[in-house]
């Protein structure tokens, strides 16, 4: 009998099933052009200067993709630079992406020192995403400058209510973890337009200019190790100084800080508060509320309020061992599905097909059900 | 002298453009073959890392000209690999390995034969 022959033409680059599901993919880089983007910066002075050489985000973090990735900072281009709206659309089509949120990344804008520059790039970002993207139907993750929390709530404010805004894009980092009080009206101001906050890693606070920062050497450790801590940080901050208990409605969203971690912070977070859980009432917010403890077990809330985005999956390849691990790490209410397009640690959702570590109900959770519990989609 | 009945024709010279790859079904295995403009080359059409189409390797980028390289990942002709369109992986036609993984996936003898291409199943 011949042999059947085939040309493989198709554009899908993932299993057809997937095409079959609704998929929402929860951190997807846009990569306007610096000029395009600075045309929107409102302030004439400010547009001055950062359209001189000095530039918009003029400081390179000490690790950029330039020191692990063989094709330098490209790495950060992989797939391509989406500007407008039907770049997004294209992108998605070849891996069974129905709704891409997007943000506008510029990650490294943490870099500039200029409180008045930086601020004008965020109001410029939002005003791009708004005409290229939300006013074309994309769902938008609106930006939030972390470094000014008035300004963050006035740009909220001035965004919230714009159609396809549904989530609020900030960076988590060791510095200022977002327990603090200072960003109560910022939480404040989520919570009434029902907005989650989505916390990205960042470029400006990798371990850089650190004791511990200057002894990684290697991509492996500084980009698959160093978010992670950072966002374990982070989420055990805003559990532990109780901003969960003022703010029970306040969803936050971890992107491409790790996720296996769930096990490791629930058990110990319970174990360590259980065991010394009168500290609590001398943290700020407590100290104002009068209370002494937690109203939950602080694993209550990290399943409730936290979640997590999926990439870098890095899904064990026996199924039953993973399938123990999205058990443990609580994925039916935590994970939610994240491609990170168009960079080089990109995951299409590929895993969610070819291993049987999935049952229906998970698959759904992560693929969409998380997401659109929290999002107004 | 090739003995055609071992091997499955899947295009002919000039389908394949030089420094690019297509891929195939044969009998429901998917092969990707590359033009080196030496040669031909046949590999599996997976790579094991996350199953991305090894046969997409070298395709124009989204917005190519904003981006530095133009092409995810792609045929290395002098050095006889093909990076993968994900993540770059780089895998080796003639072994079908990749060395820091260790990894291997499946190569398939490819031949020309009366202007055919021709690969082994
Ligand atoms: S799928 Fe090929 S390198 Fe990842």
């Amino acid at each position: 009998m011949e042999p059947s022959v085939r040309r493989l033409e198709s554009d899908a680059e993932v299993p057809d099933e997937a095409f079959e599901d609704e998929i929402i993919d929860l951190d997807f880089h846009v990569n306007p052009l610096e000029d395009e983007l600075l045309e929107y910066v409102e302030d004439d002075r400010a547009y001055d200067k950062l359209t001189t050489e000095f530039g918009a985000t003029p400081v390179m973090g000490k690790w950029d993709a330039a020191y692990g990735i063989k094709e330098g900072q490209e790495g950060l281009f992989t797939q391509g630079r989406a500007k407008y709206a039907e770049d997004v659309q294209e992108a998605c089509e070849s891996i069974a992406v129905d709704e891409p949120i997007v943000n506008a990344g510029i990650n490294n804008l943490n870099h500039q020192h200029h409180p008045v520059l930086k601020n004008a790039v965020a109001q410029a970002a939002n005003d791009y995403m708004l005409d290229h993207f939300a006013d074309e139907g994309i769902y938008t993750s609106m930006m939030v400058p972390k470094w000014d929390p008035d300004y963050a709530v006035e740009e909220i404010e001035r965004m919230a209510d714009e159609n396809n805004i549904v989530g609020a894009y900030s960076w988590f980092d060791p510095k200022v973890p977002w327990g603090n009080e200072q960003f109560d009206p910022v939480f404040e101001a989520l919570v009434e337009h029902d907005l989650p906050l989505l916390l990205h890693g960042s470029l400006a606070y990798w371990p850089q200019h650190s004791y511990i920062g200057d002894d990684m050497l290697t991509w492996t450790e500084v980009l698959g190790f160093d978010w992670p801590i950072h966002a374990m940080v982070n989420v055990v901050n805003m559990i532990m100084r109780g901003v969960f208990d003022k703010y029970p409605d306040l969803d936050v969203v971890i992107q491409e800080g790790g996720h296996w971690w769930v096990p490791f912070l629930r058990y110990r977070m319970d174990e360590f508060y259980e065991m010394h859980p009168e500290d609590i009432q001398i943290t700020p917010r407590k100290m104002d509320s009068g209370e002494r403890y937690l109203e939950r077990a602080p694993s209550e809330y990290l399943r409730d309020n936290i979640y997590l985005c999926t990439q870098p999956f890095a899904l064990p390849r026996n199924a039953r061992e993973a399938e123990s691990l999205l058990d443990l790490s609580m994925a039916d209410d935590m994970f939610i599905y994240s491609s990170d397009w168009p960079h080089q640690t990109l995951d299409p959702p590929t895993w969610f097909y070819t291993s049987r570590a999935f049952d229906d109900h998970t698959k759904e959770q992560i693929l969409s059900g998380n997401a659109k519990e929290i999002l107004d989609i | 002298m090739v003995d055609r009945d071992n091997f499955t024709k899947v295009a002919e010279v000039g389908d394949i453009p030089e420094g690019e790859g297509e891929g195939f079904d044969v009998d429901g295995i998917e092969v990707a073959v590359f033009n080196t403009g030496d040669d031909y080359y046949a590999i599996n059409n997976r790579c094991s890392h996350q199953r991305a189409p090894l046969c997409k390797a070298g395709d124009e980028k989204i917005n190519a000209e904003d981006t530095w390289t133009g092409e995810r990942g792609g045929l290395n002709a002098e050095a006889c690999t093909v990076s993968c369109p994900w993540h770059l992986w780089e895998w080796d036609l003639e072994t079908g390995e990749h060395e820091a993984s260790g990894q291997r996936i499946g190569t398939f003898d490819c031949v020309v034969d009366d202007d055919d291409i021709l690969v082994r199943i």
